[in-house]
């Protein structure tokens, strides 16, 4: 074999460098690598928050409030709330954090640090950079990662307040997914209240894909509940099911009014916002920390308000249909006419 | 620590490997989904050599310190492994020089005059001067060549004793003086699972009387393998002579270990894995595979010849040949043991350019099948790697070249034998005996450089298990007739080869191939 034919042999798989794969039986078995924490404290420093801050009143909530038409309720509730408290909602657009920290008072917005999807907002150092400037975030890994275990609740005994999404992803089709139970094992281990907001609109105004709100001005609406605690002997399970069923009632009093849907709520007939069930879809399995057990979620389905009636089946499209609905302004009278 | 071996399993990142054959190699591109057999990167040497030699002899297993078996007007025989350990030669200073200087500092400080070296070569070609200068070192050799520095003549009826007979009827007959020594030092280099033990003594000392109770047809079919003792019906014989050999004399073993450094560093890619070479390894490569083809025959045997193994002790121990030998074992299985998943329809093994019987010398058709179909087809534990009927493809050039010094009953066993038949039992039965006897191969064997007249014999029983248990072999670029005459076939591409082979496993064979040197012992699951 000539010199060439040979050269040309040996370098059969490899690089210009010479360089060759490792065939995949010849890989060394490795622990998996888990990325390096982004580091966000510099994020919650006085003088990042003063920049925080002016972005967020002079840029963000001008641009989010211009481009929508907000309308914000209870906020009066959180009058009587101080120190940290966790506040949690449900999630569908990525309009969801700005329209809560502009319509959050300042006092808890200087001193709030939002959760964000380690895998997703820290997986590049830009990304990772703005959005903790902006909104003040911290890493959360969604994927039982031991990583980062702790950082939300050490924020808490540092007296920053949260927001949490506790469906952990936003949204496919607008109507809300089953909960996560660390926002309410934080809260029942810091013995911190949680507050409960429902976004309506946001999803029909900016869903996933889309990174500015449709032209139109297109309504929010965003509604706060009373403060919750978890009450003595409560279990994590329980209290999460009771946010989420809090979550549901204020959901709903887009449509029912706050006094229809407290009766709804309290007569069993609210309409579950995770909305009918979708057609080929495979069951999704609720993504918690531990698997629940069948008795678990029917002693915490026994005491709480939710309706746990099947909604007919919907194919994927009118899922979305459903949920992209415009709200109507013509929305029922309210109990106190004038309110 | 190094790494363990593993089973490559050849995808499409895979660069095509390396296969010896002979005096060169050759990439190969290997099928999808062969499996490549790999051993475990060198283990490390041990950091002082002296201080462990002299921690093995005063700290030995089963017997009391060296110092206290020496005793002035005593007669110690102190016997070594001969030229066909290690393989290819090690670089100087040899083990058994090293070890010997503190064997012989030992018994002059005790006041031994009478000391007597013996190179345990059985029926092997007698080492040459240079090559005893080059194992035991200049000191010895020059203290003790020519009288009390020799080879083991086997043939040399003064100077051999009958001890009887083991409870199976064989003979141990060994070297005389070895066995009226007061005590028996054996120095041994452990290179394969097979060698130490029960062998050094029975085996290196011996002659043909003794050797052909387990070097025949019978025993060597019986031993799978050979390389695995207590499943080898040859260690069991030797195991049998070892007890007896035990109730005449006191021997005392040093068993040494190395590593799997088999190249030296000019040579390095050789000891690497393919997709690991960097461009200086793939340089080398190509520089010395068209150096090497471009070399005339005996130039380039020389070239090859003069390769000295950058060997590392691993490992020493002394004292009681049956309490060091399992110590020594271990170290051998951890350097070269691998755990292969379930045997293969064909297996690939490429032959190198050198086995025992050649070093310093050629490899002719006889050993290149005693190396291919004997000691690699039988570098496996439980189970070869090839299935019962499967088939063998080993790579060499199988020149018809005989080395007239060394071998010369090859050259008529060769001529003669093989035209006639190449079943072991039947030239065993028939050709064996006047081989053994023959007056001039014996003359040949004492009085210059030749390997007994039988041993050819030998090395074609070495063989005979694999032979029994292949259903077809052929050999990749070998010399056609040469081949015919062993009653192998030869194909010239690796693709001719298969094609070959489809008669025999079908046309999606599973191949496994046992990528040595360095040495690599299958333990197949």
């Amino acid at each position: 074999m000539g010199l060439i034919s040979e050269a040309k042999l040996l370098s059969r798989g490899r690089d210009w460098r010479g360089r060759s794969r490792t065939p995949r039986s010849a890989e060394p078995w490795a622990p998996k690598h888990e990325p390096k924490e982004f580091p966000t404290a510099w994020a919650r420093t006085p003088v990042t928050g003063i920049v925080r801050t002016a972005i967020q009143r002079g840029v963000l909530k001008p641009v989010a409030w211009s481009q929508t038409r907000v309308t914000v309720e209870g906020r009066e509730y959180l009058d009587g709330l101080r120190g940290p408290a966790i506040f949690i909602a449900n999630h569908s657009s990525h309009l969801d954090t700005p329209m809560i920290l502009g319509s959050l008072p300042r006092r808890f917005t200087d001193r709030l640090a939002v959760g964000a999807a380690a895998d997703y907002f820290f997986d590049a150092r830009w990304r990772a950079f703005t959005t903790a400037l902006v909104f003040n975030t911290f890493p959360v890994e969604r994927y039982g990662s031991r990583r980062l275990r702790g950082l939300a609740g050490r924020l808490v005994d540092d007296a920053w307040s949260l927001l949490l999404f506790p469906e952990g992803t936003r949204s496919q089709d607008g109507w809300m997914n089953p909960f996560k139970v660390g926002a309410a094992a934080l809260c029942i281990s810091k013995g911190i209240p949680c507050v409960p907001i429902s976004l309506r609109g946001t999803y029909g105004a900016m869903p996933r894909g889309r990174n500015w709100p449709r032209p139109g001005r297109p309504k929010v609406v965003i509604r706060y509940g009373r403060p919750m605690r978890a009450e003595a002997g409560e279990g994590v399970r329980d209290f999460s099911f009771r946010m989420m069923s809090e979550v549901t009632r204020l959901w709903n009093e887009e449509e029912l009014g706050w006094y229809e849907a407290l009766r709804a709520s309290a007569a069993g007939q609210l309409s579950a916002p995770t909305g009918p069930k979708a057609i080929g879809a495979e069951e999704t399995p609720a993504i918690e920390a531990a698997p629940a057990t069948g008795t678990d979620i029917e002693a915490a389905a026994a005491g709480t308000d939710v309706v746990p009636a099947e909604p007919e089946d919907a194919s994927r499209w009118r899922r979305i249909w459903e949920s992209t609905r415009p709200l109507d302004d013509e929305r029922p009278r309210p109990v106190w006419p004038g309110r | 620590m190094s790494r363990p071996g593993f089973v490559l399993e050849v995808d499409e990142r895979t660069p095509p490997l390396l296969i010896h054959q002979g005096e060169g190699f050759r990439l190969e591109n290997l099928p999808l989904g062969s499996k490549v057999i790999y051993g475990p990167d060198p283990l490390p040497g041990l950091r002082d050599v002296n201080a462990a030699i002299r921690h093995a002899l005063l700290h030995p297993h089963g017997m009391e310190p060296l110092p206290e078996l020496l005793r002035p007007g005593m007669k110690l025989t102190i016997a070594f492994d001969d030229i066909s350990l290690p393989l290819p030669q090690m670089q100087t200073p040899d083990i058994r020089q090293r070890i010997l200087e503190h064997v012989l500092e030992l018994a002059a400080r005790k006041g031994v005059n009478d000391v007597e070296l013996v190179a345990a070569n059985a029926l092997h070609r007698r080492m040459t001067p240079s090559e005893l200068k080059r194992a035991v070192g200049e000191r010895v050799f020059r203290a003790f060549f020519p009288e009390h520095l020799r080879n083991h003549d086997a043939e040399d009826k003064d100077n051999m004793v009958h001890l009887g007979k083991t409870d199976h009827g064989e003979d141990v007959e060994l070297n005389k003086r070895a066995m009226e020594s007061d005590l028996l030092i054996y120095v041994n280099i452990n290179l394969t699972p097979m060698s130490g033990g029960p062998k050094s003594v029975s085996v290196g000392l011996a002659g043909y009387n003794s050797l052909r109770h387990h070097h025949n047809s019978h025993v060597l079919k019986h031993s799978r393998s050979f390389n695995d003792p207590p499943n080898s019906a040859m260690h069991h014989s030797y195991n049998r002579m070892a007890d007896l050999l035990g109730g005449h004399v006191k021997v005392f073993t040093i068993e040494t270990s190395v590593n799997s450094e088999s190249f030296p560093s000019a040579m390095g890619f050789l000891n690497k894995r393919e997709w690991e070479w960097n461009l200086k390894d793939q340089a080398s490569y190509l520089a010395v595979k068209r150096a090497n083809e471009m070399l005339p025959t005996k130039m380039r045997r020389k070239v090859w010849q003069s390769q000295y193994a950058p060997y590392k002790m691993t490992g020493i121990n002394a004292g009681a040949p049956s309490e060091v030998h399992p110590l020594t074992m271990a170290k051998v299985h951890e350097q070269q043991r691998v755990e292969v998943n379930g045997q293969a329809d064909i297996g690939v093994f490429g032959v190198p350019f050198i086995c025992p019987y050649n070093v310093n010398s050629i490899m002719n058709p006889i050993l290149v099948t005693s190396m291919g179909l004997g000691y690699q087809f039988n570098m496996y534990l439980n189970k070869p790697i090839v299935r019962q009927g499967g088939v063998g493809i080993f790579y060499h050039p199988m020149p018809n070249e005989f080395h007239p010094v060394h071998h010369p009953s090859y050259i008529d066993f060769f001529e003669e034998v093989l035209a006639e038949t190449t079943d072991p039992a039947q030239l065993e039965a028939k050709y064996e005996k006047q081989f053994a006897t023959d007056e001039w191969y014996i003359h040949l064997y004492r009085n210059s450089y030749a390997y007994h007249g039988v041993h050819p014999f030998y090395m074609w029983y070495w063989a005979s298990h694999a032979m029994d248990h292949l259903g077809d072999v052929i050999f990749v670029g070998a010399d056609r007739k040469t081949a015919a005459r062993l009653g192998f076939r030869t194909a010239t591409t690796l693709g001719d080869a298969l094609e070959m082979a489809k008669h025999t496993v079908g046309s999606s064979p599973e191949i496994s191939y046992l990528h040595m040197p360095p040495l690599t012992l299958a333990d197949v699951r």
